[in-house]
This record gives structure tokens, sequence and C-alpha cells, in this order.
């Protein structure tokens, strides 16, 4: 090699070595800049943190407020407010014998994170009753079994509570026979991955609007390939969850002359609904009213309730209990 | 493989650090080798099936080439040998093409002389990925040589390499031998210069198609999906959210290919030059799509005489380019009304004389912002492209007709809603800024963050990442709309 090519390639190494360092900076100081923006417009998602009580009850940690964010470009944009008992509420639950006092027992969908918290569905009740208190137990991802143990868990409270309503998906809700507290989801919620994820804000951001799923689907895709395979030979059948529920209501007996369940008849078995009727429990049905609504009921991007749907819910309710 | 996708940001830094190590032995052969191999396995993971066509139209091509150039070098022109080249290549797209829309057009024929049949040839042929491009590009090797304007090559892996050039392979440019198979027989050596320039123009690539095409893309899909019940007023946001998608989609991805050839240090012929800044529908031409409006000019106008013929006869060479340049673009009446519709816009602008006044500028030349005449001008040519593109996206002919008729009969103002819920002045804003960027970088098409200041340019990259994710919506289909063609 001519001492004039080895010239040559060292300019071009050194290029190089300058492409590369001004690139990795570049991408270093965008990176932090990213982060700023997001934290400036409150473009991430803000998850309020969840524990398992003593009760045996997964719900948020008490006393604190927050903005939820879905969608992109904050789509929707609400403010939490995690109440004395660890529930997305605008108000504290106290119950006693002397007061009105409704209780709604639910997943994401009465746990409202889509709305501002004093825009709730217990709310709008309380605006249209008078001296009426709601207590909204909502918690992301419950189905009947946490919902029935936080009845148990919880039995001095909602003895003292005039009526309970539980908002059931059918047959979501019923998948499982039996309580268990779900730690391995607090203890994943608390692993270092997610707390990096929470704290980086540009990353939840990213993750939320789904800008990462590329990347994840490429180490991902063929597992739950494999999973959704195994998933097609399950058949769902009625019975299956009509056992779940009679299984359910067996190890946590509820107080039929004040329980209903919330639900969407139209979604929901003609099996399962015949059961509750010969067994006794009450239905409240807001499926009629979100067919006969003109206005859309759920939210565009995702299938929570928006405040249209969440008025017919409300006056549902009122309605089917006369309060 | 797309350019906007995870398996692209890892596999063109792999091949770029490669190829400038290998660069390293001073061999050309390795060189060219890497850049086919990573050509090829590009192409493969698409469909690795189709690598065979690509195989077999770059040897036609490369023997025809040698045949050719032997045959002048006895004093025959080779015609015969340029006539394989031709039909070879264009029954390659009349078999994955047209083949389908052929019988078809057969079987309506045939109708029309009350004799209806049920047609059971037509079959489920895949479209290979840039099929139209790769085979005009082979074809044009040809077809210079033919005309003396290049020599051929004799080294295979060169050529091979100059078919299947990845950052162009699929959507172009659609580059001639003379520039591009020119760079691939001599070294290439690392330019920092360059380099960054490829970088910029990656990112503005990334910024057209994903903030810009993708974007929008929601509302056109929507609209065109449900014309048939939209009022004018959305149906003319319909039609002009199409035009700012496809010149996203396509100058973006033409964007990202020059950008990545620049990494190789390859420089690759510019695609667009802001057509949605033309004066004329003429000027429009020399500013959309530039390596298929060149190809034609080159290879079908210039040769049936261009405009260096009677009146009549040029008039019949334009329609012939339009036509053409329509059908190339797929087998569906729909781009042959494209196609005929712009040429029908041409003609009184070639009539007038008008056709290369503003061949060598700008608008806006030496001012900083547009007279009121440039800008009823450029709303004038905005107009006339976008009514054309109700063609270009029409799913047919009937539904082109009754989009049209409903411009003109169901003339209300309805409020329209993003599909998806997002704010529609976000859209709005977007485009607006997006223009005027467009129209401050008018002169360099590719030097999309032309600022003096380095803190400015940061913050213009800055911005440009933020918005990709502030328009991210993982619903959308991320292909780019030229790969059908």
């Amino acid at each position: 090699m001519t001492t004039g090519s080895t010239a040559h390639l060292f300019i071009s190494n050194s290029d190089m070595i300058k492409l590369f360092l001004k690139t990795s900076l570049y991408l270093i100081l965008i990176v932090l800049s990213l982060e700023l923006l997001v934290r400036v417009f409150h473009l991430y998602p803000e998850d309020s943190p969840r524990f398992i009580d003593n009760m045996g009850v997964e719900k948020r940690i008490p006393n604190h407020n927050g903005f939820s964010v879905t969608g992109n470009r904050r789509q929707n944009f609400s403010e939490y407010h995690i109440n004395n008992q660890g529930f997305n509420s605008y108000r504290e639950f106290t119950p006693s014998y002397s007061k009105k006092e409704l209780a709604i027992i639910g997943d994401s969908y009465i746990q409202g994170f889509h709305q501002n918290y004093y825009n709730s569905i217990g709310k709008k009740i309380e605006n249209r009753t008078k001296d009426q208190e709601v207590y909204e137990y909502g918690y992301a991802g419950w189905d009947l079994a946490d919902q029935l143990h936080l009845l148990q868990a919880y039995a001095d409270d909602f003895d003292k509570i005039d009526h309970i309503v539980i908002y059931m998906k059918y047959p979501m809700d019923l998948g499982r026979a039996t309580y268990e507290p779900n730690t391995d989801r607090i203890k994943q919620l608390n692993s270092i991955p997610f707390k990096i994820r929470d704290n980086i804000k540009l990353l939840h951001y990213a993750s939320q609007i789904g800008f990462l799923d590329p990347v994840k689907n490429l180490f991902i895709e063929k597992k739950d390939a494999k999973k959704a395979s195994n998933n097609d030979q399950e058949t769902p059948l009625d019975s299956l969850y009509i056992a779940n529920f009679d299984q359910l209501l067996k190890a946590y007996p509820i107080n039929k002359l004040k329980t209903s369940l919330l639900l969407d008849k139209r979604k929901t078995s003609v099996k399962f609904l015949d059961y509750c009727r010969e067994s006794g429990i009450d239905v409240i049905d807001f499926g009629r009213e979100f067919e006969l609504s003109k206005k859309p009921t759920t939210l565009i991007y995702d299938m929570h309730w928006n405040n249209n749907g969440r008025s017919l819910v409300a006056k549902s309710i009122i309605e089917h209990l006369g309060l | 493989m797309l350019f906007n996708s995870v398996e692209y940001l890892i596999f063109l830094p792999l091949v770029f650090i490669l190829y400038w190590i290998v660069a390293k032995f001073n061999n050309l052969k390795i060189q060219n080798g890497l850049i086919l191999t990573a050509s090829y396995i590009f192409y493969g993971l698409w469909d690795w099936r189709f690598l065979f066509l690509i195989l077999a139209s770059t040897i036609v091509d490369y023997f025809v080439g040698l045949a050719i150039h032997k045959k002048q070098t006895q004093g025959e022109k080779g015609k015969l040998f340029l006539w394989l080249s031709i039909l070879f290549n264009i029954s390659l797209l009349g078999f994955f093409k047209y083949y389908n829309f052929f019988v078809d057009a057969f079987v309506d024929m045939i109708l029309l002389f009350g004799y209806p049949i049920q047609s059971t040839w037509t079959l489920n042929i895949i479209l290979p990925v840039g099929i139209s491009f790769y085979t005009f590009q082979t074809m044009s090797y040809s077809l210079d040589i033919y005309f003396k304007r290049i020599r051929p090559t004799h080294n295979f892996l060169d050529f091979a390499t100059f078919v299947a050039f990845f950052p162009q392979l699929v959507a172009g440019p659609i580059e001639r031998a003379s520039n591009l198979l020119g760079q691939i027989t001599n070294k290439r050596s690392f330019k920092y210069e360059q380099a960054v320039e490829g970088l910029k123009l990656i990112l503005w690539g990334l910024f057209k198609k994903m903030v810009i095409a993708d974007g929008i893309a929601p509302m056109v899909d929507d609209i065109f999906a449900n014309f048939d019940t939209m009022p004018a007023s959305t149906l003319v946001l319909g039609v002009s959210l199409f035009s700012f998608q496809v010149y996203g989609d396509f100058s973006g991805y033409s964007d990202i290919a020059i950008g990545t050839a620049k990494l190789f240090g390859i420089e690759l012929m510019s695609n667009f030059k802001f057509p949605n800044f033309s004066r004329n529908v003429a000027e429009y031409w020399q500013r959309w799509h530039i390596s298929l409006s060149t190809w034609f000019r080159h290879y079908l106008y210039i040769p049936l005489g261009g405009s260096r013929v009677s009146r009549s006869k040029a008039i019949r060479n334009i329609s012939i380019i339009f036509l053409v340049s329509g059908f190339w673009h797929g087998a569906n009446w729909t781009f042959i009304f494209w196609g005929g519709f712009h040429a029908l816009a041409y003609i009184p602008v070639f009539l007038m004389g008008r056709n290369t006044i503003y061949k060598n500028s700008v608008v806006a030349e030496n001012t900083l912002f547009p007279t009121f005449k440039e800008i009823g001008q450029l709303f004038a040519t905005f107009v006339i492209v976008t009514f054309s593109r109700i063609f270009f996206r029409s799913e047919s002919l009937t539904d082109s007709f009754v989009f049209i008729k409903r411009l003109f009969t169901e003339f209300r103002w309805e409020p329209y809603h993003h599909p998806m819920g997002y704010r529609m002045i976000d859209y709005f804003v977007l485009l607006v800024v997006f223009v005027i960027y467009e129209f401050r970088m008018r002169r360099d098409e590719r030097n999309p963050f032309k600022f003096k200041s380095p803190i400015v340019r940061f913050i213009a990259y800055t911005l440009v990442i933020f918005s990709i994710l502030l328009f991210y919506d993982d619903g959308v289909d991320r292909s780019f709309i030229y790969f059908q063609f």
C-alpha cells in the first residue's frame, strides 16, 4: 500500500469516526429534547401506582392526583384523584346506616380514568338524585372474582351501603371460579424495566402510542401466534361460565336484595340472563339506552364509555333502582 | 423490507458499516458483491421467488447490451437484440401486471358485440414489487447502448448491482446507466459531507412519509371508501388530502432512496422538485416523478419525433406518452383516464408555447413571496392536478365519475370528523407548516435542513422527529403507495 492510499484510508476512517460521534451526539441531544417536550406537553400517561392491601384487594395507593392520557396528542386527557380508600373518586367513602349510599363496583369502565374524576358515572347519579352518595370501586382489570372478593373483604363497609351495583362483562369477567390476588402483575409493575419505562416519559409515551410495537413484535410475534393457535382450540361455553358464576357466588355469597348486576343485555348470553332471573339476581340493562341513543356512546379510539355513554349508564341505574 | 420499518433500521447500518469496511480492501468486486447481496436480501425478504425475475431481466439485458454493441462494431444497428430486450421486459410486465386487465378488456369487448362469455382465463397473479421500475431501468440500458449513448459493461457483477441497487430497486428513481452504472464501476470513497446529506434526506423522507402521508391516510381512505354518501365539501377535502398524501408518500420514498444511496457514496437523480409549486401543468411534469417522465421523454416521445414534427403529430406524441404513462401506473382504466386527463391539460399549454417557459426557474425566483399572479397559477395547477387524482385514487371508472358527479351536485358543506377521533385542526396546521417549509426550500430539493445556525438546524431535526411521534398512528398501513405499481 502506498503512502498516499494509507493517508486516504486514514482520512476515510477519521471522517467515519466523525460521522459516528456527531450522529451519536445529535441522537443523545435529540432524545433529551424529546423527553423535555413530552414532559412539557404532558403527552405521557400516568399510571397510578398499585398494591395489594392486607385484605388481599388489589387497588391504587391512596391519596394522590394525576392525569390519565389516552391516544396520541393527548386525544383524551383527564384528571384522576385516588381517594383515601385507593379508588378514583371525587369523594371519600364513609358509609353509615344514616345515609343513602350506592356502591358501583367494576373494572376500568367504573374506575373511569377516561374522564375527569369529577364527571364520573357516580357524580352524574349524585347530580340527578337527592342526598345520594355514590362510591365507585373501580379498578382496571378486575373480573367478577375480584369484585366479589372486594365485597367480602370490606363486608363491614358494604353492609352499611344501601345498594350495590356490580358491572359485569359477559363472558370475560367469568373466566375463573376462584379468587387469587394477582401478585405477578404487581411484581411486574414494580420491576426495574417497568420503573424505567415509567420514569422515562418519552419511552412511556412511545410505548403507549404503539411506536415501539414493531420492535416488540420482532421478538414476540412467534410466541403470540403460538398462543393464539392454542386459544383457538378452546370453545367458550355458557355452561362453563355459569358454573364459574355459581361457584363464585357460593364462595362469596351476595345479598340479592340489595345487589344488582349492571350489564349490556345485547352482549350477554340469554342462557346466563335466564340463570340470573331463575336465581333471583337483579339485572340492570344499559344496552337498551345505548341502542336508542343517536349519539356515539363510546370513545372513538377505544371502547370505554364517552360522556354520553356514562350519562346513559347513570340514567339506567337511576331509573332501575328508582333513586 | 420497508424503508420505514424496524428491519430496515437494523439492515441499513449493518450494510453501511460492512460496506465501508470492505472498501478498505480496495476491491471493487467485494464492495459491489456486498451491495448486490444486500439488495437481493432486501428484495428477497419480501418474496424471494421474484428474485428470479430480477435475475432474468439482468441476464437478458446484460447479454443484449453486449450483443447490440458487437453488432454496432460490425456496422449493424443491433435492432433485433434491442427488440429482444423490449419484448422480454414488456412480456414480464405484460404477464405479471397486465394479463388480467387484457383478459377482462377482451371479455368486455366480446360482450359489447352481444356475445357474453364466462371467462375462466384470469389468473390469481401476485404483482412483483417494483417490476415496473427495474424493467424500465434494464430496458433503458439496452436502449442507451442502441442509441450509442453509453458503452456496455463487460462486468456482470457491476451490471447486476446497477439493476438491483436496493435504495431504488422497488420504487425508483428509475436510473439511467449513464448515471448509476458509471458510479458502480468506479471506486467509491467515504465522504463525510455526502453521508451527512444522506442522513438529512432520509430524515426528511421519513417525515414526509410517516407524518404527511401516513398522517393523512386514514382520512383519505375513509373519504374514498364512503364517497357515495359524502357532500362535495368532504370530497374536495378528501382528494386534496390525497394530493398531499401521494406526494408525501412517493417523494418521501425517493428522498430516503437518494439519501441511502448517498451513504454508499452514490448519487441518484432527483425524482421530485416541489411539484406543488408548479405554475402550469407542463412545469408540474418537470417536477413530478422526474425519472419516469424523462424516461418516457427520452425513450418514447423523442423517438416518436417529440415536438419537432407537425402540430398534429406533436399532439399525438404528447397524448401517447401521457396515456402510456397512465397505463404504466396500473392495469386499470382509471390510470389511463388519469393519463388522458393530463394530456388534455398539457396540450393547451403546449399549443400556447408555454410548456418550457418555467423549465429553469422556480416560483418567486428572486423574491421572498410569490406574486398574486403566481399564487393564482400555483392554485390553478394544484386544482387541475388534484382533480386528476380522483381517477388515480378511485377503484373504478364508475367510482371516479360518481365522485365527480357528487362534487357538482352535492354541493353543501358539512364538518368532517377524523375517523379515529383526532382533531382536524392538527392536520390543517401541519399541512400549512409543511407547505411554507417546502416553499422556503424550493430551490434545492436535496437540502431540506438548510440553516446556517447549527442550533436552528438542531431544533429542526428535533421538531421533525417530534412530529413523527406526534402523528404516529399504529393502525395505519405503512407500505408505500407506489409499491403497487
